[in-house]
């Protein structure tokens, strides 16, 4: 998965250039998100329930459910693009934004908060992280 | 009467005024650190969500990294949650607070 991992064409749209392994572990991503997102038991669910005003003991509900749905959204735009040669910019920021909650999530649940902790993690807990952020950065570039 | 009235007035002018300072202290939108979040990708996501210059988009990125969290927008209570749950559902960790 040398190179640019995504590269934005000259008429606008974005070439994804994800290998089948690349694009398995997207889907892998994807799929955590949309489980975590529906199940309390997942480990990435408090990740992606973190607090809003910390201040107070419950969120305005309609905030969560804002939050909820916009990540519903993304997660499923990109899970249904998964395969797809060439993303639109709605359809890019949707992988960013759920490849981004994956990173989050992992660190997350695996108490891997601080540079220190993040030295300690197994190489396989580290290979993935460095996945994700080899697909964000490219990402990123072309957004 | 002339001399209570005065006095009221004033105790009901001054609880007005606190009220309204404290109802208008305006709410904090808040970026934090985290470890494995690209630069990058923190400055694409306030690029995109808040429409900042790409300068202030990445001095915003470069104080979260250096001070370990940066307030990125502040104003009115619904507009602050709002941005929050945009940041948070792009994976950003981001809270909000009032100002103090």
């Amino acid at each position: 998965m040398a190179g640019r991992l995504f590269v934005r064409r000259r008429d606008g749209r974005i070439e994804v250039r994800l290998n089948d392994a690349g694009r398995a572990i997207a889907r892998e991503a994807f799929g955590h998100v949309l489980a975590a997102e529906a199940d309390p038991d997942h480990e990435w669910h408090a990740s992606l329930n973190a607090p809003i005003d910390p201040s107070h003991d419950v969120d305005d509900p309609l905030a969560t459910f804002n939050r909820q749905s916009e990540i519903t959204s993304n997660v499923e735009l990109a899970v249904a693009t998964l395969g797809e040669e060439f993303l639109n910019d709605a359809e890019a920021w949707a992988w960013l934004c759920s490849l981004q909650i994956a990173l989050r999530a992992t660190i997350t649940a695996k108490g891997l908060l601080s540079e220190d902790r993040l030295a300690l993690a197994d190489a396989p807990t580290r290979d993935y992280i460095t996945t994700l952020q080899t697909f964000l950065f490219s990402l990123a570039e072309v957004l | 009467m002339p001399a209570v009235k005065p006095l009221r007035v004033s105790g009901e002018t001054q609880t007005e005024s606190q009220t309204t300072t404290l109802t208008q202290r305006p709410w904090n939108v808040v970026v934090w650190d985290d470890p494995v979040t690209p630069m990058s990708v923190v400055v694409v996501i306030l690029l995109k969500i808040f429409g900042y210059p790409n300068n202030k988009a990445t001095q915003l990125m470069l104080t979260v990294h250096h001070e370990g969290r940066a307030i990125v927008w502040s104003g009115p209570l619904e507009r602050a949650q709002g941005y929050c749950v945009k940041l948070q559902s792009a994976g950003l960790l981001s809270t909000i607070e009032q100002d103090s």
